[in-house]
């Protein structure tokens, strides 16, 4: 694909803003490795060594206790596993455990100094929390839960924004007119009162809260597409299109979409942090995902228990701050870029 | 004589407009009305008429982009007003247009190339992209571009070249007959001399059939075979362009030829001022649609419409004095 040189230049332009590229970077490259926490904070081994047989990636692939030495179906127990009179036995078996070696989903009470939770120490740095879960395991995992949350929430937002603000804009008249009676009446209704009911009758899932945040969360979006298309779709090279046959879905997508880019590109960094701190805040009240799914909102929400365990409500504070000053700062720099009037530039 | 290519007959286009927000009547605007012509191959009709007239409407009726409130257009023979979907389709190729400003008739996001192809591809006549690419380039050697602007933008270029590329994109499908609506009003004058002799030859190299609409006299006197007069969406006088100018026979038409600028010093020249402005055709008048602006008005022009009478072989006047009319006494301006 050509990209035009308007695009360029906006491209160019955003390179040109350190701060925003920067940002992007470290979110970025955060994101693609917190896509491997097993591979960085699990209780099962990247490797396992056993009778000259090295078994890889014990995270993503199953092994029965029985392919170890012992005597259940069910998943082997690695942490225990040195200990086992078979494993023992040879002399060149062996583990290697990630960087740290806890998950987020288990506790490991047996090994813990003290009642849970217990303050950061050598072992688990970042403290652990009322069940004995390693703070620093759940916060990575929980990274990794609200971006790629936002990231599927944010495509079916301008997918549904899209088509629905496009037909608004293009078609116009009764469509639009109705439309728009519906939106007010699906935003004057209160979310956080569905995300309740629905969560107690259907049961919690993230795919059921994406869902019931995408339906409500659209809406922002479509205003912005619809004015563009009520914009653009006057301009002759429209009708231009459609005397020379070109049908309706191709003349909405393919000559008008590409010109209302902007709000759409704009748009997509702070509905990544409405979307991160949304869940935050119904994790937080316990409306979000479902209990063993680690989550920023639930440590939170355990620091309210636990006053005096500082590190259950820093740490995610921290985390959840950078995360949001991070994606604001890349949408700032978008949003610089993309400004025709270069002056308005903050510096 | 042959069978003409496009025939107009009763052509009306009526927009609804609401003269207040709610309860009130709605008032029709009638943009185009009653209007009837033929256009035979290879012809080209110049369609002049000030600003409001309703030639950009006929023009985008006759082009299928805006359905007619009433009348009949027959195409080579078949009707093709009431067609939808696929079949009105299948005519889309045969009318085309070229419209009048150069800068928002080129999609900003599109190369050349995929502007040029756009109908190509909407027909899918063309398929491997190595025809796509030799149909793009001959295209552009046609209007007179060089190929090597195939993967520029269109703010790359000068209005006259854009209009060149809106020229090759109409004319990538084929068309038969071709409305041009206001081709070269946004264009430098330079320019516009260019953009009519290209224009010119084309009809000439692919046997076109073009409607020239514009409301400047002699553009439209340079390139026309016969030139219809429009007024308040009627056609007021049709003629050969020589005859239009030698016998004029309505006195809109010759108000609108006496406003020519004359490139000659010391002549003295009477220009017909009319009074008044064009009014917007919202609802039905009685009788004639001009006589309000009319020097030549008449009690009979307020009751009776005039018919459209043939005063001489291939001249066509809808004016009840069309045999008298000649400047005002007078009443002009040196």
């Amino acid at each position: 694909m050509r990209l035009s040189p308007l695009t360029k230049r906006r491209i160019n332009r955003f390179f040109k803003i350190k701060r925003s590229v920067l940002s992007l970077a470290v979110l970025g490259v955060l994101y693609i490795l917190s896509l491997g926490s097993e591979l960085i904070a699990n209780d099962k081994p990247i490797l396992v060594f056993y009778k000259n047989t090295p078994y890889l990636f014990n995270a993503y692939i199953f092994h029965s206790d029985k392919t170890f030495g012992g005597q259940y179906d069910t998943e082997a127990q690695y942490r225990g596993l040195n200990k086992t009179a078979a494993f023992m036995q040879g002399s060149g078996n062996y583990m290697v455990f990630p960087l740290v070696p806890y998950s987020a989903y288990s506790s490991s009470l047996d090994e813990l100094r003290g009642n849970p939770p217990t303050a950061p120490d050598a072992i688990h740095i970042l403290g652990t929390d009322d069940r004995g879960r390693d703070v620093f395991a759940r916060l990575l995992y929980g990274f990794r839960t609200s971006l790629t949350f936002a990231l599927v929430l944010l495509v079916l937002e301008i997918v549904i924004g899209c088509v629905i603000g496009a037909l608004q804009g293009y078609l116009g008249g009764a469509f639009d007119l109705v439309m728009q009676r519906l939106i007010e009446i699906l935003s004057a209704l209160p979310f956080l009162y569905i995300v309740i009911l629905i969560g107690n009758v259907l049961g919690q899932s993230f795919g059921m809260l994406i869902l019931i945040m995408a339906i409500f969360n659209w809406i922002g979006l479509s205003y912005y597409i619809r004015s563009e298309f009520l914009k653009n779709k006057q301009f002759q090279f429209v009708e231009a299109a459609r005397a020379l046959g070109v049908r309706g879905a191709k003349i909405l997508f393919s000559e008008i979409l590409p010109n209302a880019l902007t709000p759409i590109v704009t748009f997509m960094p702070f509905s990544l942090i409405s979307a991160v701190f949304t869940l935050t805040a119904l994790d937080y009240l316990g409306f979000g995902l479902p209990a063993p799914t680690p989550s920023w909102g639930e440590l939170i929400q355990q620091g309210m228990e636990n006053l005096s365990s500082y590190w259950l409500s820093v740490y995610p504070f921290i985390i959840l701050f950078l995360t949001l000053l991070l994606l604001a700062f890349v949408g700032e720099g978008l949003r610089e870029a993309l400004d025709p009037r270069e002056y308005s530039r903050m510096e | 004589m042959n069978a003409p290519l496009l025939e107009v007959r009763g052509l009306k286009k009526y927009f609804p407009v609401r003269k207040n927000m709610l309860w009130s009547r709605q008032a029709t605007v009638r943009a185009v009305d009653d209007v009837s012509f033929a256009v035979m191959p290879s012809e080209t009709i110049g369609l002049v008429g000030e600003s409001g007239c309703g030639k950009t409407t006929l023009g985008r009726v006759i082009s299928l982009l805006l359905r007619p409130t009433a009348g009949k257009i027959t195409f080579d023979g078949r009707v093709i007003t009431g067609l939808r979907g696929r079949a009105l389709h299948r005519y889309r190729h045969s009318l085309q247009i070229i419209f009048q400003d150069p800068y928002s008739s080129l999609n900003p996001r599109k190369t050349v190339f995929d502007i040029v192809l756009t109908g190509i591809r909407a027909f899918g006549i063309v398929k491997t992209k190595k025809a796509l690419m030799d149909k793009a380039e001959a295209l552009l050697t046609l209007v007179g571009l060089s190929p090597q602007y195939l993967h520029h933008y269109p703010h790359e270029f000068s209005g006259g070249q854009r209009q060149r590329i809106s020229i090759a994109r109409t004319l990538a499908v084929n068309p038969r007959l071709v409305i041009c609506d206001e081709p070269v009003s946004a264009l430098d004058v330079s320019i516009q001399a260019q953009i009519l002799n290209l224009l010119n030859e084309l009809k000439q190299q692919l046997s076109l059939s073009y409607i020239f609409i514009s409301h400047d006299l002699s553009v439209v006197k340079y390139l026309s075979d016969r030139i219809f007069v429009m007024y308040r969406g009627k056609i007021v006088e049709k003629a050969a362009a020589a005859e239009l100018f030698a016998r004029t026979a309505h006195p809109y038409s010759k108000a609108l030829i006496s406003a020519i600028p004359e490139p000659v010093i010391n002549q003295t020249k009477k220009t017909i001022i009319l009074k008044g402005d064009v009014t917007t055709p919202v609802g039905a008048i009685e009788g004639c649609c001009f006589r309000e602006r009319c020097y030549m008005a008449q009690a009979v022009c307020r009751t009776t419409s005039p018919p459209d009478r043939e005063i001489h072989p291939g001249h066509f006047s809808c004016c009840h004095f069309a045999e008298q009319v000649a400047p005002p006494a007078g009443g002009g301006k040196s």
